[in-house]
């Protein structure tokens, strides 16, 4: 330890911590290389909700923000990878069991589960959990209507969850609009355009690029 | 009553000295500052995550500064024999403790307020909205640290600071479970365990009627109602267990 008294140790012991910082940097990127930069596997472990939920000791809101910005970096890592979101259901229910009024969690999970997993049958699930924790929000009732309209073209239930989220306090204007429209033109292209058309004012950044990427698709039918 | 006052504001003076005070209210402000660059990546939720870590991260500061300050605040006037000079003047045991008390949880309060003041003007600035329901959640939270505190002084009036420090987290971890305890006590159990944890279920702070913040983060006011009897109720917890380690603290033996 001698070594390392005065302005030349200080030096050595500068450079050594910097080779062994280098060292383990490289380490850590040579795993990630061998790991063939498979992203975001890790979230296969997370554990329920409930338990996790137990494990906040009241400060649960923090712990579904910390899942939800790791639900955002998954989804983000595997849209530039491979295109799988297998558990994006998990970690959303995982979100919302921690803070069940955590509405936009709800509605991007069963964005994703609809549209890129073509699993509206689970999103429309993710939807009514959410309806059940929040019987008084527009928002969940319009989105779960939206999926019916454009996931399973169920053109009744779509009207029906356009009906009850105009009657729900906070509704814009457009929700009447939407549930006028349904039940005159269901199973109308034009309807399915305006409602993506919605999706790509108001949704984040994600839901904006699949309503780009829908709309473009329905326009190139047109003509069939 | 006095002297309770007089021994608060010395406590306090005592407190703010200390530089973990100083550590603590830096990381606040780190948690503010960081939670508000986390917002870009919360795809449009930076608001919710913003309010989150402000709420939740004053509340667990001033925690964490109620247990450690607060467990070593006795124990340092014996070890430095301070308290011979203080209990010769016209001063009882119970006032003096009362004085620790509220010297410690004014403290511990003005740091979760502050921290609280510091959300409010981030969200003004940034977000253009002063959402005052939050004031609901700082309530509700100063009464819980003022619990939280009474935990403490009332097990430091007659165990080591260690000791103080450990059955005050134990007791904190039990009181967000108090619910959770009873409800696994009820499912075929022996009569006598259902007895007993009902017991330790009553004497157990219930800490989660405090919480509020997953209501006001999304826009939803503390009804009154919750307001006054979540008051009602740590004021008589506060009561019980002053009474409590005001009784232990005048039969203790300094030596």
């Amino acid at each position: 330890m001698t070594l390392l008294r005065g302005r030349g140790g200080l030096f050595a012991a500068l450079v050594a911590s910097g080779i062994f910082l280098a060292g383990a940097g490289m380490l850590q990127r040579s795993y990630r290389t061998q790991q063939g930069g498979r992203p975001a596997d890790e979230l296969l472990y997370y554990p329920s909700g409930i338990w996790v939920r137990q494990a906040a000791l009241g400060y649960e809101t923090v712990a579904a923000d910390i899942a939800w910005l790791r639900a955002i970096q998954y989804y983000g890592e595997h849209r530039l990878n491979d295109q799988r979101y297998d558990m994006i259901g998990h970690v959303m229910g995982i979100v919302t069991e921690l803070d069940p009024r955590f509405t936009e969690a709800y509605v991007f999970g069963a964005f994703v589960l609809a549209q890129e997993l073509r699993q509206p049958q689970r999103g429309l699930e993710l939807l009514e959990r959410g309806m059940r924790a929040n019987p008084e929000s527009w928002r969940l009732a319009f989105e779960t209507g939206f999926l019916h309209y454009v996931g399973t073209k169920n053109y009744q239930a779509a009207a029906r969850y356009f009906t009850r989220a105009s009657r729900l306090p906070g509704h814009p204007e457009y929700v009447e609009r939407f549930a006028a429209f349904t039940n005159q033109r269901a199973g109308n292209r034009g309807m399915a355009i305006l409602l993506w058309k919605r999706i790509e004012a108001s949704g984040n950044k994600y839901m904006q690029d699949v309503a780009r990427r829908e709309l473009k698709r329905l326009e190139a039918t047109e003509g069939i | 009553m006095t002297g309770a006052f007089a021994i608060a504001q010395n406590t306090i003076r005592e407190v703010v000295r200390q530089r973990m005070v100083l550590v603590l209210a830096l990381f606040g402000v780190a948690l503010v500052a960081a939670s508000q660059v986390l917002s870009p990546i919360a795809l449009g939720e930076g608001r919710k995550v913003v309010t989150d870590f402000g709420l939740a991260g004053s509340s667990l500061l001033a925690t964490l500064l109620a247990v450690m300050l607060g467990s070593n605040l006795l124990h340092k006037e014996l070890e430095r024999r301070t308290i011979y000079a203080v209990m010769a003047k016209p001063i009882r045991r119970s006032e003096f403790l009362l004085g620790k008390f509220m010297g410690l949880w004014v403290t511990s309060a003005a740091l979760v307020a502050g921290m609280t003041a510091m959300v409010l003007a981030l969200l003004s600035i940034v977000y253009r909205d002063t959402p005052w329901l939050l004031l609901g959640s700082l309530t509700l939270t100063v009464v819980e640290l003022g619990v939280i505190t009474a935990v403490v002084v009332f097990f430091s009036s007659f165990t080591t600071p260690a000791l103080t420090a450990f059955f005050a987290m134990a007791t904190i971890v039990a009181g967000h479970f108090a619910d959770d305890l009873l409800y696994f006590a009820t499912q075929g159990a022996s009569p006598w365990i259902t007895r007993t944890t009902e017991a330790v279920y009553w004497l157990l702070p219930h800490l989660e009627l405090f919480n509020v913040r997953g209501q006001v983060v999304h826009g939803i006011a503390v009804a009154p109602e919750r307001l006054a009897f979540g008051a009602a109720y740590g004021l008589l917890y506060m009561i019980a267990l002053l009474v409590a380690a005001g009784a232990i603290f005048e039969r203790r033996e300094f030596r």
